[in-house]
């Protein structure tokens, strides 16, 4: 933003020194004065949207026609690097000021939150810094200045022109902010799928309800609302305790420093098989782990061995299915009609069993018992019994009975994994799944791996509605950063309710500045480009050749 | 903690390596007669950079998306954009003078990622999925590091004038000068700050235009927007000065260095501000 130029042949040092004092002086005057009558303006003009529009656009005009009426450099000072430089650092300052300050709060937060100077933040009205007097003054200065320079460097040439680009590009966006400040209408609207129609707009202000209402020229119907997950995914996270501050408070939680993948995923080929990834991987607080055994759908069996010492066991098909028994154990049919007993000496016959086969494992025999008589024979293997609605199948002398873990398919349903850790060499396996995650804990609880599923966050939510007046109806889909635009309103995707499906939140905006904004936006952009690059090559070279450091001009 | 970072994550930790290794190799550049260390420290800077783009890419691939969501992943980037900035400014002004410089804001942003480890892939959360996402964080990483490397030339600036020795570097005909000739060191500086304020100026106003996108509110004064703003106006500020008699030199150097404190406000410190829990840009990670 290069205000008035200056020639090489400019005026001797003196009198430069000279008249950049007289410049500094009065910037500083302007500044401090704006800023000034601001404050004290303010004690009975209440901050505001209209409030900084008003008095930045009649002030701004005022200082102006002044700077062409007032004898002395109030013209070139306005125009001058200098004053610009000043208001641009003067403007910076209250931006800052704006979030070290909250803004927009009740005054009792501030004097809650700030007892030493709440009182002198609520008289300047820096509680709305951004829509106050002072701050409207040094906007009224910086139009001023705009204008004061660009009235300087009429009539625009090639050489000159991005100055007026980024400068118009200023004024026009200023113009559209103005125009959104005081003419836009924003505010909430609350759609039930399947619900009623809305014909209105709850008027809000920094996101608070005004009380207001405002009309739509149309009618709108959500008929359908998405909430979308990603995908669920499981992983091993690994957490290290961290003290965090959470409402306040100063406390211990496990905090997520990263997780690994429990299969191996080739990024090239996401579709491609996946393997369990059983290789160590080393963890940030010097641990490692790795998996042992990855199971997709979990369950636990039970399966009997043969042992060099320990209980007999028999293996029986009942019903068509196969179990081991092991002594003192009973298997009974569904009916509860037909049951086979296993003990060393023979077993009594089953409670409620019209029939019963009672093995005995000391002396290898059988007997089938009815309550009206029984038989008995010797132990063989695959025998059947009963016209084969029983058979013994094989007899172990010595056996072990263990939990064993498998997966039921490949389908991840139920996901466990073994996770083996090695904390300073000392290794220790645990079964973790997902259906119940647990940390393991590893270092006196300082760090923790979960094997957890993840399915809760949200990737989308989206509003199928319907908009329109009579005959003519609109459908849309709304998302965030999908907005619609209808009838003069653009309505943006703000909120759902994770415990009611059928909510969606919506914003519903009117906004006729906003296209003066963005307007003026291209043309800061292109502006400061072409005032960049572009002018010092048609100036012919160097950069800063042809404007050498020097006072504002005269 | 660097066992699992070279075991588990060895790209970022070679690339850290060779950002460090190029610093090194510039700094002896300095008081080498030699052409060899400026060379090398070239080359492992551009090793470096060829490195970071694969930690980016691949970490694009495996997230499925830009990787630009935590501090962690913003620091790798702003490493890499400082690094290709430098290569491109060392073959533009020929020089390796501030190879050092770069070398150490490289590094030290890879460093930093370190102590804000977030290995973790996070999610993309509705408001960030847009396409202005990737284009509004690259053009203000790139004029971020644009800025830097201003700051760097600014500090080298300034020492030029109070210690002989960086005063002779900036004359010398052999060792980290390419070109044999003596630096302008307050055009340099300028040019990159020009730069950079031209990226600052876009990604500011895109920004805006996808806040209102996403909100409907092409401005809503969150803490992070009214920084961005300090900046731009610092650097405004800067641009102007340049023409007023008095205020090149060590004091446009001055002003650059404050605009990059800013600068590394922005991007760092929003989360320290009373007004952070508001806002919508503090990153994940912090």
């Amino acid at each position: 933003m290069v205000n008035t130029s200056h020639s090489s042949s400019g005026p001797a040092p003196e009198a430069s020194a000279s008249t950049g004092a007289r410049e500094a002086q009065l910037t500083t005057w302007l500044v401090f004065g704006a800023m000034t009558a601001g404050a004290i303006l303010q004690i009975w003009i209440p901050p505001g949207p209209t409030t900084l529009v008003a008095a930045t656009g009649i002030a701004s005009l005022v200082v102006l026609g002044l700077s062409f009426v007032v004898p002395g450099r109030l013209r070139s000072t306005l125009s001058g690097f200098r004053f610009t430089s000043s208001l641009l650092i003067a403007l910076a300052i209250f931006a800052i000021l704006g979030t070290l300050i909250l803004q927009g709060k009740p005054a009792e937060l501030y004097r809650a939150k700030y007892p030493a100077v709440a009182g002198l933040i609520l008289a300047l009205r820096f509680d709305d810094i951004f829509h106050g007097l002072p701050y409207a003054g040094l906007m009224a200065l910086f139009g001023a200045a705009i204008l004061a320079s660009a009235s300087l460097r009429l009539p625009i040439s090639a050489r000159r022109a991005g100055f007026f680009i980024a400068h118009v590009g200023l004024l026009v966006s200023g113009a559209g902010a103005a125009a959104s400040s005081m003419l836009s209408v924003r505010g909430r609207i609350d759609l039930f799928a399947g619900g009623d129609v809305a014909h209105q707009v709850r008027v809000t202000r920094n996101g608070l309800p005004t009380g207001a209402f405002e009309t739509l020229p149309f009618q709108l119907k959500l008929d359908q609302f998405d909430l979308v997950n990603y995908e669920a995914e499981y992983r091993i996270g690994y957490y290290e305790k961290a003290r965090i501050v959470r409402d306040g408070v100063v406390m211990d939680d496990y905090k997520l420093k990263t997780s690994f993948d429990p299969v191996k995923v080739d990024v090239f080929n996401p579709k491609a098989d996946q393997l369990p990834d059983l290789s160590r991987h080393r963890l940030p607080g010097g641990d490692s782990f790795r998996l042992k055994a990855v199971y997709p759908d979990f369950e636990v069996v039970t399966r009997t061995a043969p042992a060099a010492e320990g209980a007999p066991a028999l293996l029986v098909t009942l019903a068509g299915r196969s179990q081991w028994l092991q002594p003192g154990e009973t298997v009974v049919t569904p009916d509860g009609g037909l049951a086979v007993a296993f003990a060393e000496q023979r077993p009594a016959p089953a409670a409620g069993a019209t029939t019963s086969v009672l093995v005995s494992s000391a002396d290898r025999r059988v007997v089938v018992w009815r309550a009206d008589g029984e038989a008995s024979q010797p132990l063989a293997e695959k025998l059947p019994l009963l016209g084969g609605a029983v058979r013994i199948e094989q007899l172990l002398p010595h056996s072990t009975r263990g939990a064993f873990y498998q997966t039921r398919s490949d389908t991840w349903r139920n996901p466990a994994v073994v996770i083996e850790t090695s904390v300073n060499g000392v290794l220790s396996d645990t079964l973790a799944t997902a259906a119940q995650p647990r940390g393991v804990f590893l270092r006196d609880g300082r760090s923790a791996l979960v094997f957890e599923k993840r399915d809760k966050e949200v990737k989308a939510f989206l509003s199928h509605v319907t908009a329109g007046q009579g005959p003519s109806m609109v459908r849309a889909i709304i998302s965030v950063n999908e907005p619609f635009d209808y009838g003069g309103w653009t309505l943006y995707q703000v909120n759902y309710n994770p415990e009611d499906p059928t909510y969606s939140g919506l914003e519903a905006v009117r906004d006729p500045g906003v296209l003066w904004v963005f307007v003026g936006f291209a043309l800061i952009c292109v502006g400061v480009f072409y005032m960049l690059y572009v002018e010092p090559r048609l100036r012919g070279g160097g950069i800063d050749r042809q404007a050498p450091a020097a006072p504002a001009a005269s | 903690m660097l066992q699992y970072v070279f075991i588990e994550h060895p790209f970022f930790a070679v690339t850290s390596l060779l950002y460090l290794a190029s610093t090194l190799a510039y700094g002896l550049a300095w008081v080498s007669p030699s052409r060899l260390p400026g060379r090398a420290g070239t080359a492992l800077m551009v090793a470096g950079v060829a490195l970071n783009t694969a930690v980016i890419v691949g970490r694009w691939i495996e997230a499925g998306r830009a990787p630009f969501k935590s501090l962690f992943e913003s620091l790798v980037f702003f490493a890499f954009c400082i690094a290709l900035l430098y290569v491109v400014f060392e073959r533009l002004y020929k020089t390796r003078l501030f190879g050092v410089a770069a070398g150490l804001m490289t590094f030290g942003s890879m460093a930093y990622a370190l102590t804000k480890w977030d290995a973790e892939i996070v999610k993309l959360p509705p408001a960030l999925q847009s396409g202005w996402f990737v284009p509004h964080v690259m053009v203000y990483f790139i004029g971020y590091a644009a800025v830097a490397i201003a700051t760097g030339v600014a500090v080298v600036q300034l020492l030029s004038s109070r210690i002989p020795f960086v005063h002779r570097l900036t004359t010398m005909k052999a060792g980290s000068v390419l070109s044999g000739e003596p630096l302008d060191l307050d055009r340099i500086s300028y040019d990159a700050v020009r730069f950079g304020f031209v990226l600052l100026t876009i990604g500011l106003l895109v920004g805006s235009v996808w806040a209102k996108s996403a909100w409907g509110d092409f401005w809503v004064w969150d803490p992070k927007e009214n920084w961005s703003l300090v900046t731009w106006l610092i650097y405004g500020a800067y641009l102007h000065l340049r023409k007023v008699r008095g205020w090149r030199g060590d004091r446009a150097a001055w002003v650059a260095i404050i605009g990059f404190a800013v600068v590394m406000f922005t991007y760092l410190g929003i989360s320290m501000l009373p007004t952070a829990e508001e806002s919508a840009h503090v990153y994940t990670g912090t």
